[in-house]
């Protein structure tokens, strides 16, 4: 387990603090966009002034979690060079090439629409400004899937070679960008994207509706909301999430078995519903098990033999492994719960009853911060799971660190982080509250 | 293929100062040449809804940086750190300022973005204008291509030096200047009305008080680097920059003088842009120059990616940046003409 005085270690806080606060920003507007694009579209065919009301009201919640999106982005890709440049110097020969496609192809894409979209309508015309909202939901998809590509590499590297100087270099680019754990990863990754989206246009949907006001908004948010949101949360588990976890059996056992609190090997393996692993014992504490069910779920037949922890050295194990487990979980009981709740939501929409549920539209507006946890939770998993390594099998993530960066310039712009987010966060949280309040009738600044 | 992706690296964060730059210009003069809100609203409106589109590319220059010169990157990327990070907050600010500063109708809350928006463009060009006399200077390079360096050490320019010497500091005021004149001009194109009528005055002001230091930079330039003219002078593509550079300040005096606007904003991107590029020929192949020993320096074949990491960057760049370039032109041609201080548009573009 890193520790204070390990050099890497506040590199590794820093990137994983200002990774994850941006992915707040960029999971919404994944997922919203595509709901633009469809209201939008809606609005063209029918000439419904609702469908236009809802665009116009939602582009202005997706601006400002794209504004913060895009300042919290920067800094993301100077990190790779500011406190990783070893990583940068091993591998930039490959992770390079997707870095720059995402600036070149995505980030052009979407930032040279954004600005119209959000308030450009009259200015554009109808047209143009579904051609815009179009750019931005293809723009930030493509983003995503090179930050895969670039994330896939690190997991399961493909499409490179040695360098005679050590470092590594791009061999074959098909490879490289076609990783089957790069497809996986995106399909899953923005499945949840979608879900987070979803999961925000009904909680705006409820909340109106237990108001009683924007009565026609409320409806429109609360169907489109529940059904996207009861589709891609059953395609989230399956096949996505499915087929990851298989991935991750047949690449990294070893991360499976922390996953799981496996230490010991077996076939008939079970999954906990309930249990702590114990690292000192080396067993998982109090399990409540589901026999077989992890085996099945990893090979497809009772009798797969699932690799514990105790087949592996020490030193390849998952560095923090309680944290490992605890997320991992988590992120699949939210994903079960997620999947019942929208299934009932839908059920009482379809019999034209969800707004006079109040229970449920409460239970909609309050599980609007389960999905962000839930993505949260999953890129933990992933990127815990991935440690000791930086480039799985490869590269150690303790070799990635800039050497010429004393931890203590770390710390300092850490903390800077720190301070400026919180604000942001404040300013984002009082300028999205605002939106709300005025509501999709306002026509505001 | 390593000279045609210096090339390239070049022609983006040149791409970058020109496109970016009068945002930053405009943005540092938001209070010279706007007295109500109305007119700060209309100048803001004026930078229009491509900046972010601008600001991508320093993004894709540094994605360009990763794939074509990696070890440049993590070199210098991990020295600059505290100054990089500086950078990296004030185009946080700058960005948010843009952003959130015209979403409340009131005095207080436009004054307080205003005052976020000039401080951090102003820092932005500052920073910049350090970054780039830090190139022409060099940096105190070891012989395993590593360095780290303090914010200022004795302020000379050999040795140990650090990110602020009397050099790069005059660099910084020049750019902050220059960038300055460059947002003026365009603003006079841009707007109508009072405002038009203060960036005019302030672009003359401005470009004349360039002129002089222009000069001074040249010179000081010169005896900082003295290796550097001698290779110049037998690099054509010098030649053709300074050729720029002198066309584009005769077609820029005139445009001012004779009010065309549109000769005027052109011949001053093409100014920035020869100024630049005639650096970036002059100083090649040396990427990161040593001050502490020559042989040190870090050339552009030193720090390359492999050939075929630039041979399959080769293949998808340029349709890359057509496809961007087209988007821009979708967008721009919509915002063509001047922004009035009055508008009926709904948002703050």
């Amino acid at each position: 387990m890193a520790t204070m005085s390990d050099p890497a270690f506040w590199s590794r806080i820093q990137f994983a603090f200002t990774v994850t606060y941006h992915y707040l920003f960029p999971q919404l507007t994944m997922g919203l966009a595509w709901f633009l694009v469809y209201w939008k579209w809606r609005a063209l065919r029918t000439g419904d002034p609702e469908y236009a009301r809802a665009v116009r009201f939602w582009a202005r919640i997706f601006g400002l979690n794209f504004a913060v999106g895009v300042v919290t982005g920067i800094p993301m890709e100077f990190q790779f060079g500011t406190n990783w440049a070893g990583f940068s110097r091993h591998a930039g020969g490959v992770i390079g090439q997707t870095l720059a496609m995402e600036g070149m192809f995505a980030f052009f894409l979407e930032s040279a629409f954004v600005g119209a979209l959000i308030y450009g309508e009259k200015r554009l015309g109808s047209r143009a400004h579904f051609v815009a909202a179009v750019g931005v939901a293809v723009g930030s998809w493509l983003s995503a899937y090179f930050i895969l590509v670039t994330n896939a590499f690190m997991q399961h590297p493909a499409g490179y070679r040695v360098e005679a100087d050590g470092s590594l270099g791009i061999a074959a680019l098909g490879d490289y960008l076609l990783n089957p754990w790069a497809w996986i990863q995106f399909a899953h990754n923005q499945m949840a994207a979608v879900v987070t989206g979803a999961f925000v246009v009904a909680a705006i949907g409820a909340f109106y509706a237990l108001r009683g006001s924007h009565g026609v908004q409320a409806r429109l948010y609360l169907r489109a909301g529940t059904l996207v949101g009861l589709i891609a949360s059953l395609l989230v588990a399956f096949p996505t999430g499915d087929q990851q976890a298989k991935m991750v059996a047949r690449h990294q056992p070893v991360t499976l078995a922390a996953m799981e609190g496996r230490f010991a090997s077996g076939p008939m393996a079970g999954i906990a519903v309930i249990g702590q692993p114990n690292l000192v014992e080396k067993r998982l504490d109090n399990p409540i098990e589901i026999p077989g069910a992890l085996s099945f779920l990893a090979y497809g037949t009772f009798e797969g033999e699932v690799h514990g922890l105790d087949e592996y050295p020490e030193d390849v194990w998952p560095d923090n492994i309680e944290l490992l487990y605890y997320a991992f979980h988590l992120m699949i009981t939210l994903g079960t719960i997620f999947i019942v709740l929208m299934a009932v939501a839908c059920f009482q929409s379809w019999r034209g009853r969800l707004e006079s549920t109040p229970w449920l539209l409460w239970l909609l507006l309050l599980a609007l911060p389960f999905p962000y946890i839930a993505n949260t939770l999953g890129w933990m998993t992933a990127e815990l799971g991935r440690q000791p390594w930086l480039i799985y099998g490869l590269f150690r993530t303790r070799d990635g660190y800039s050497q010429v960066v004393s931890n203590g310039n770390v710390v300092f712009t850490l903390i800077g982080f720190t301070g400026l987010y919180f604000v942001l966060g404040v300013l984002f949280l009082f300028l999205v509250g605002r939106e709300i309040g005025l509501g999709p009738e306002e026509e505001t600044a | 293929m390593i000279a045609a992706w210096y090339g390239i690296t070049s022609f983006m964060l040149i791409g970058y100062v020109a496109l970016d730059g009068r945002n930053f210009g405009a943005g540092m003069l938001l209070w010279l040449v706007g007295r109500t809100r109305a007119e700060r609203r209309q100048v803001v409106a004026a930078i229009g809804p491509l900046w972010s589109w601008h600001e991508v590319w320093l993004i894709a220059f540094g994605g360009t940086l990763f794939v074509a010169f990696p070890r440049l990157l993590s070199s210098a990327f991990a020295a600059y750190y505290l100054a990089l990070f500086l950078i990296l907050w004030c185009l946080v600010l700058r960005g948010m300022s843009l952003e959130v500063g015209g979403h409340i109708p009131d005095p207080l809350w436009s004054s307080f973005w205003d005052f976020v928006f000039v401080l951090s463009n102003g820092l932005l060009a500052i920073l910049f204008g350090a970054a780039a006399g830090n190139v022409a200077r060099g940096v105190p390079l070891d012989a395993h291509g590593q360095f780290s360096m303090a914010f200022f050490t004795d302020f000379r320019v050999t040795g140990q030096v650090g990110l602020l010497d009397w050099y790069t500091v005059s660099v910084a005021v020049f750019a902050m200047v220059l960038l300055a004149a460059h947002g003026a001009t365009y603003l006079v194109l841009k707007t109508d009305g009072p405002v038009h009528e203060r960036s005019r005055a302030l672009a003359k002001l401005l470009w004349a008080a360039a002129a002089p230091l222009f000069l001074a930079i040249t010179i000081e330039s010169w005896s900082v680097r003295p290796d550097v003219p001698g290779r110049a002078i037998g690099n054509p593509l010098c030649w053709l920059g300074m050729l720029v550079v002198v066309g584009s300040i005769l077609a820029l005096v005139s445009g001012l003088a004779a009010g065309r606007e549109r000769r005027a904003f052109a011949a001053s991107n093409a100014l920035l842009i020869g100024i630049l590029a005639t650096g970036a020929a002059a100083i090649f192949p040396v990427m990161l120059h040593s001050t502490l020993a020559p042989e040190d320096s870090l050339t552009a074949y030193d720090v390359a990616s492999s050939p075929t990491a630039l041979r399959l960057a080769s293949i998808w760049w340029p349709v890359a940046l057509a496809l961007a370039t087209s988007y821009s032109a979708f967008i721009s041609r919509r915002y063509a003409g001047k922004v009035g201080v009055e508008r009926d548009d709904q948002g703050v573009y």
